[in-house]
């Protein structure tokens, strides 16, 4: 079995200096490799967990990557490694966002030491005044027909006006990585709008929100995928825009409350990208 | 003549020479403002509020009416002081059951001082602040039994965990004693009349709800919601009367802390309004279903 590094990824751990990161199989399968300190097995726990759960909707579980199990992998020191669904696997040119949801990225259950290390991020990013952060994203320049990928320095310098300014670029086709040009919004119905757009998807995951009180999903990301190929064939029906919810390490128990923090979050960002539909030529919010 | 108000459940009381709020007999609330400029700035939101064009008409409803600023003799006896002249928004009511619930999973918002922040946010996290996205700031019920309002102690109140704010939410809507809780659970005797029904507080609740989905005026940092339901009628029991008697308000209140929003939604609020009310309704759907297998020996003729 060949495993190679994932082209894709925007976000989250990456392998380096010697440290395991995530791995793909020509089968369509994603390997994570555990991390320490417990959040690997946390993020396992609930894998099983919501794999089996009855009570999760049907249609709910497409916003899921599917579990494979787990796997001790061949070239990793026999770490165990998490085997889940390829989000990417279907898509040849994709352009892929992470974005954080809540207001607060830790929860009570952390130590004292994790809960100040995230306090200190969330205020200096957008997390506590938008309700989400963008973590990561790449997305395919069509004039400069290539992919573009920023800098990590400015993602976490984002405020609000930059996140709105992200997310129209998300959709794009023009000189993405010029901060100061104005983009064109060229796939928004594509993407964020239409029956089977992120607007949709995102407000479908909302109505469960509003009333699941099974797990909280702390720390989690959005992650926003769509296919540029087919837009290049001049095909922009296709972009088969895709939600998915990623990164379970620090999923807690609901205990009969709603995840308040992320449906708080979750319906910001809800209003960005609406906001976005309604007037994708505006470059600020009215 | 101004007098200190009955039923005030939360925040500073004008008792044994404190400075607090006043009424007097026309149902007019006298608010002081205070030294520091939270005073001023709850006045300021108030002005923008009253005549803010982008309000719907059907959310003024939820909000105190505004009359301007009045110099009023302060209740600790320093003198003329400026106070916000408001609606009481108690004054209709002849036997209140009242409660104060501070919505949002923080209290704190970017840019206040260190001190401010670290004072939010301790409070927050001992409380079901941070856990349930609100926290019961204090209620009085009548006790149907003792024919008498019963006040919960602010400490037992700020002590509550999920399962307190649970309780805190059955016993409002109660007819057995509130004191005696322990032993025996509260009954919910009003749960349908108060919280139910097509004008009680979850159809309220549910309407601000949507005002907050796209509403992108104000950032309601650390304000209340108030609910308020009259005993009067509900002693006189009386059938279909009730749910009308029963007059179940919703009311936002204590603005000293609210933003502007610049374009992104209170989802500090929204998250703690749509937990807030995910427990009201699972209040009522325990109530349906206890009364459903109630009934049912009865159908069968028993």
């Amino acid at each position: 079995m060949q495993l190679k590094v994932p082209e894709h990824q925007v976000a989250g751990h990456i392998a380096k200096d010697g440290k395991p990161g995530p791995l793909v199989d020509d089968k369509g399968r994603f390997f994570k490799p555990l991390q320490g300190d417990s959040r690997g097995e946390n993020e396992v726990k609930f894998y099983e967990s919501f794999s089996t759960n009855t009570e999760v909707p049907d249609h709910i579980r497409r916003f899921f990557p599917v579990y494979h199990g787990t796997q001790a992998v061949e070239g990793s020191d026999g770490a165990t490694m998490i085997v889940l669904e390829n989000l990417l696997a279907d898509y040849s040119k994709p352009s892929v966002m992470d974005v954080k949801m809540g207001s607060r990225t830790w929860y009570p259950e952390a130590s004292e030491e994790y809960v100040q290390k995230c306090l200190k991020k969330d205020t200096g990013t957008t997390t506590v005044s938008a309700g989400f952060r963008i973590s990561g994203f790449e997305v395919y320049d069509h004039k400069e027909s290539s992919f573009w990928k920023p800098e990590r320095k400015l993602l976490r310098g984002l405020k609000v006006d930059g996140a709105r300014l992200t997310l129209r670029k998300f959709v794009s086709s023009n000189s993405l990585s010029d901060m100061g040009s104005k983009p064109d919004s060229a796939f928004v119905s594509s993407v964020y709008g239409g029956s089977n757009g992120v607007l949709t998807q995102l407000l479908e995951l909302k109505t469960w929100f509003e009333n699941q009180t099974l797990y909280h999903f702390n720390s989690c990301s959005i992650l926003m995928v769509y296919e540029n190929e087919s837009i290049l064939k001049g095909n922009d029906g296709d972009a088969r825009p895709q939600v998915k919810l990623v990164d379970f390490a620090h999923v807690m128990d609901g205990n009969g409350v709603i995840d308040h923090n992320f449906l708080g979050g979750l319906c910001s960002f809800i209003n960005f990208i609406r906001d976005i539909l309604q007037s994708p030529d505006e470059s600020a919010e009215s | 003549m101004l007098k200190v108000p009955e039923h005030q459940v939360a925040g500073h009381i004008a008792s044994d020479g404190k400075l607090g709020p006043l009424v007097d007999d026309q149902g007019r609330f006298f608010k002081p403002l205070q030294g520091d400029s939270r005073g001023e700035h709850e006045a300021k939101f108030y002005e923008s509020f009253t005549s803010n064009k982008m309000v719907p008409d059907h959310i003024h409803r939820y909000f105190p009416v505004y009359h301007g600023t009045q110099l009023v003799e302060a209740s600790d006896g320093s003198g003329k002081l400026l106070h916000l002249v408001l609606d009481d928004v108690v004054s209709g009511y002849s036997n209140p059951s009242v409660m104060d619930v501070k919505i949002g999973s923080r209290t704190w918002y970017p840019d206040v001082s260190e001190g401010y922040f670290k004072k939010c946010i301790k409070k927050d996290r001992e409380t079901t602040t941070v856990s349930l996205g609100f926290r019961v700031s204090g209620f009085k019920i009548f006790d149907h039994q003792e024919s008498s309002f019963w006040r919960a102690e602010k400490k037992l109140v700020l002590g509550y965990n999920a399962d307190g704010a649970r309780l805190a939410l059955r016993k409002f809507v109660s007819s057995n004693s509130p004191a005696d809780s322990n032993s025996t659970p509260p009954n919910c005797a009003f749960a349908s009349e108060v919280y139910g029904g097509p004008n009680g507080i979850l159809v309220q609740l549910l309407e601000l709800k949507e005002w907050f989905e796209t509403q992108t005026l104000y950032h309601f940092n650390s304000c209340s919601i108030l609910m308020t339901y009259e005993n009067e009628s509900i002693l006189m029991k009386g059938g279909d009367d009730d749910v009308q008697a029963a007059r179940a308000q919703v009311k936002l209140v204590d603005f000293a802390h609210v933003l502007d929003g610049s374009g992104v939604i209170d989802h500090n609020f929204l998250g703690g309004l749509c937990s807030f009310i995910k427990f009201i309704k699972d209040i009522l759907q325990s109530v349906d279903k206890r009364d459903e297998t109630e009934t049912s020996p009865l159908e069968n003729g028993n």
